[in-house]
């Protein structure tokens, strides 16, 4: 079934203009209208998840490339939106993690955050992953970075608490940083090479000189690495991740680091992808770098959150090696490793906002996410206990999981190629998972009940909140141990995935910029443009 | 010449931002992200190669193909792209500079004069000065203020700052409705 490219605008569009009525009755914020908010919201996220399966399917499936060209402007000088199996990849999870955070929100976000506008950032912040995911050129990559980041800065500082506005500061001026260096990146690549457009980009840079290829692709690693919170650049992340309502770290912890994994995959493959043979032990190292300090700071952590977001940037690693070994393997096929990273990054997205939002229901249910100070809900809530248990040996990647298919296929890779000394870090790191998830579920519910905070949950009296926020952890749960049993047909399809985002010239030709004036089909009567090229000399 | 120009205040730009945010002071640091900014847009500028005297239009239509060396208009992109990055800058100034307010409010420090100046009014909803118990979990501070009335719908904003309850009666039953 042929589906049109048309459809690549609704995964934008609908959060807009969902968001965008709601703000225009924001104003009178009763409890009414709130009501409203929710229910337009969800049937936004409804809407943007059906046609997110609906392209997931042509584009991962069956192999077909979408390109939206808006207003039939043709490649260079258009702005050109692209769909393939890896960003449809990235799409349908959105939607999955998008939609499953939902109900916790709903449940556990007070009146005022919603009040203060809390539901239509929710879906400016969907919106701004959307287009990221499906951007076919840097400046609007930059844009909808922009748009996520903007949406993310407010629903993280909501409420304005203490807590909330000093990791506020941090977190905002760590992403602009970054900001500004994707910007610099996107300046010089318009600079040497006159475009902006991914496929004519990827099209011009063998032909660029070595030195620019390098400045770029450094600009680009600083850039999108530090939103990928990489190793030396992570910072942010757990300066920031603990402070806002559970909610909100949830959907951080499912979406935002991803996108920056994502235009990593997109950029290194497409632009540089012999970058990925030549600068492969550097990538190695921050992989490694990356999972180990990830792992080990985690284990310095007293709080809940403060461990899973250590545990962000752990997995982060393990992505970023599967990218780095993407074009090598020896005895397996090339492009195993991306396969590999790809469902690595399938499982983390599901699981880590599962698990997020299992650990921001103990913090609801304790009033307190210290570890030292909490214990023994096991007693009284049982179900809790038992789908945190569930997430977390998932995490740490025990065989009926999908933690164990991607950690396996990541592991096989990488000692396929013999990178011995990372293939060991990465064990270790797993190990290191599996312990701090032992930890944090022996020390939350084994022992004595103990519930230090005075100040009364409201969730706990109602079914209804409780009900809320355990279904979605639940099918998460689930969607894990389905994509586990499952491992062969989701690896190769995976791997599908994968070779269609290695093939750069069928990227280029799906786009197929023109560097011609005629491209822009002017059409006068004095004159008739055919064949100057705009390319500057 | 004029590039040299160009790439110097880029430059300098960009080492007087990256140097203001690595002070203390939370002005030096909005400062040095306007700088930061700045020194982009310059860069975009001058990515489109500064062409002096020319339109960003075709001059003469007739003739176009055979005069294109002497025609050749000047790049319109970049300012567009610059507009658009302005644009995004400003936003997000506009949104540090209230955080950073913020924040001198909420924590009372000011790392910038040493000295703590009120800057709450009366009634402010994020007045936490009085609030000691609540420690790290600041974000659950609301849910102890919250009123769940039915009948205020529609007619107006609640009290704000919700006004004190008896934590029992506010703990009996979930008036809030889901859809």
């Amino acid at each position: 079934m042929a589906m049109s490219a048309n459809l690549l605008a609704v995964p934008v569009a609908a959060p807009l203009l969902t968001a965008a009525l709601i703000l225009l009755f924001a104003r009178w914020g009763g409890r009414t209208l709130i009501r409203h908010q929710i229910a337009l919201t969800t049937l936004a996220l409804c809407i943007n998840l059906v046609v997110a399966v609906l392209l997931f399917r042509a584009a991962a499936g069956q192999g077909q490339r979408f390109v939206l060209q808006l207003g039939d402007w043709s490649a260079p000088f258009g702005i050109t939106v692209y769909g393939d199996g890896l960003s449809t990849t990235l799409l349908l999870l959105t939607a999955l993690v998008a939609l499953a955070v939902y109900p916790f929100a709903v449940a556990t976000i007070d009146y005022h955050r919603a009040r203060m506008g809390f539901h239509p950032l929710y879906l400016f912040l969907l919106m701004g992953v959307n287009g990221a995911f499906l951007a076919g050129d840097l400046f609007n990559l930059y844009v909808f970075f922009e748009v996520l980041l903007m949406a993310s800065f407010v629903l993280l500082t909501i409420g304005a608490q203490p807590a909330q506005t000093n990791s506020g500061i941090r977190y905002v001026v760590l992403n602009l940083l970054a900001s500004t260096v994707f910007l610099v990146a996107a300046g010089i690549a318009y600079g040497t090479l006159g475009t902006l457009n991914f496929a004519q980009i990827a099209e011009r840079l063998p032909l660029a000189s070595p030195a620019v290829r390098t400045v770029f692709a450094g600009l680009l690693l600083v850039g999108f690495g530090s939103k990928a919170a990489i190793f030396p650049l992570f910072f942010w992340l757990p300066a920031s991740y603990h402070t806002p309502p559970p909610a909100v770290t949830a959907l951080f912890g499912g979406l935002l680091t991803k996108v920056g994994v994502y235009t990593l995959f997109r950029s290194f493959t497409l632009f540089f992808p012999e970058l990925l043979l030549s600068w492969q032990p550097t990538l190695l190292t921050i992989a490694g770098a990356t999972m180990l300090v990830g792992a080990l700071g985690a284990l310095a952590q007293p709080g809940i959150r403060r461990v899973l977001s250590f545990h962000i940037i752990s997995h982060v690693g393990f992505m970023l090696m599967g990218l780095a070994v993407a074009l090598s393997g020896n005895s397996l096929a090339v492009g195993f490793g991306l396969g590999a990273a790809i469902i690595y990054l399938c499982h983390h997205m599901i699981i880590k906002t599962a698990l997020i939002m299992a650990g921001g229901a103990v913090e609801l249910y304790m009033g307190s996410d210290r570890l030292a100070s909490i214990g023994g809900l096991v007693s009284r809530q049982p179900l809790l206990a038992f789908l945190f248990f569930m997430a977390a040996i998932s995490l740490a990647g025990v065989p009926p999981f999908s933690g164990f298919v991607s950690k396996l296929s990541l592991l096989q890779i990488t000692l396929d190629t013999r990178h011995w000394v990372v293939a060991g870090v990465s064990v270790f790191a797993s190990l290191l998972t599996m312990m701090n998830m032992m930890r944090l579920w022996r020390e939350s519910f084994w022992g004595d009940y103990s519930r230090p905070s005075r100040i009364p949950s409201r969730i706990l009296q109602s079914r209804a909140r409780q009900q809320l926020m355990l279904t979605p952890v639940a099918l998460l749960v689930l969607l894990s141990l389905a994509l586990g049993i499952l491992g062969e047909p989701a690896f190769r399809l995976s791997m599908q995935v994968a070779q269609q985002a290695l093939d750069r010239q069928a990227y280029i030709e799906a786009v197929s910029p023109s560097s011609q004036v005629s491209a822009l089909q002017i059409h006068s009567h004095t004159f008739e443009v055919e064949t100057v090229s705009t390319t500057r000399p | 010449m004029t590039s040299l120009l160009l790439a110097v205040a880029v430059g300098s730009l960009f080492a007087s931002g990256t140097y203001l945010i690595m002070r203390r002071g939370q002005i030096k640091l909005i400062l040095g992200l306007a700088l930061l900014s700045h020194g982009v847009n310059l860069l975009l500028f001058g990515s489109g190669r500064l062409t002096e005297g020319r339109p960003p239009i075709f001059l003469d239509k007739t003739g176009y193909a055979e005069t294109i060396e002497l025609n050749l208009p000047a790049d319109p992109l970049p300012q567009a792209l610059i507009l658009t990055a302005i644009v995004i800058s400003f936003g997000i100034t506009a949104f540090v500079i209230v955080l950073v307010n913020r924040r001198h409010t909420v924590t009372q420090t000011d790392y910038v004069h040493g000295e703590f100046v009120p800057l709450l009014r009366e009634g402010d909803p994020f007045d936490f000065s009085e609030s000691t118990e609540i420690d790290q979990h600041d974000w659950l501070a609301y849910e102890v203020d919250e009123v769940y009335d039915n009948d205020e719908l529609l007619t107006g904003s609640p009290s704000f700052p919700p006004s004190e309850q008896d934590e029992s009666t506010a703990m009996e039953e979930d008036q809030y409705k889901w859809p």
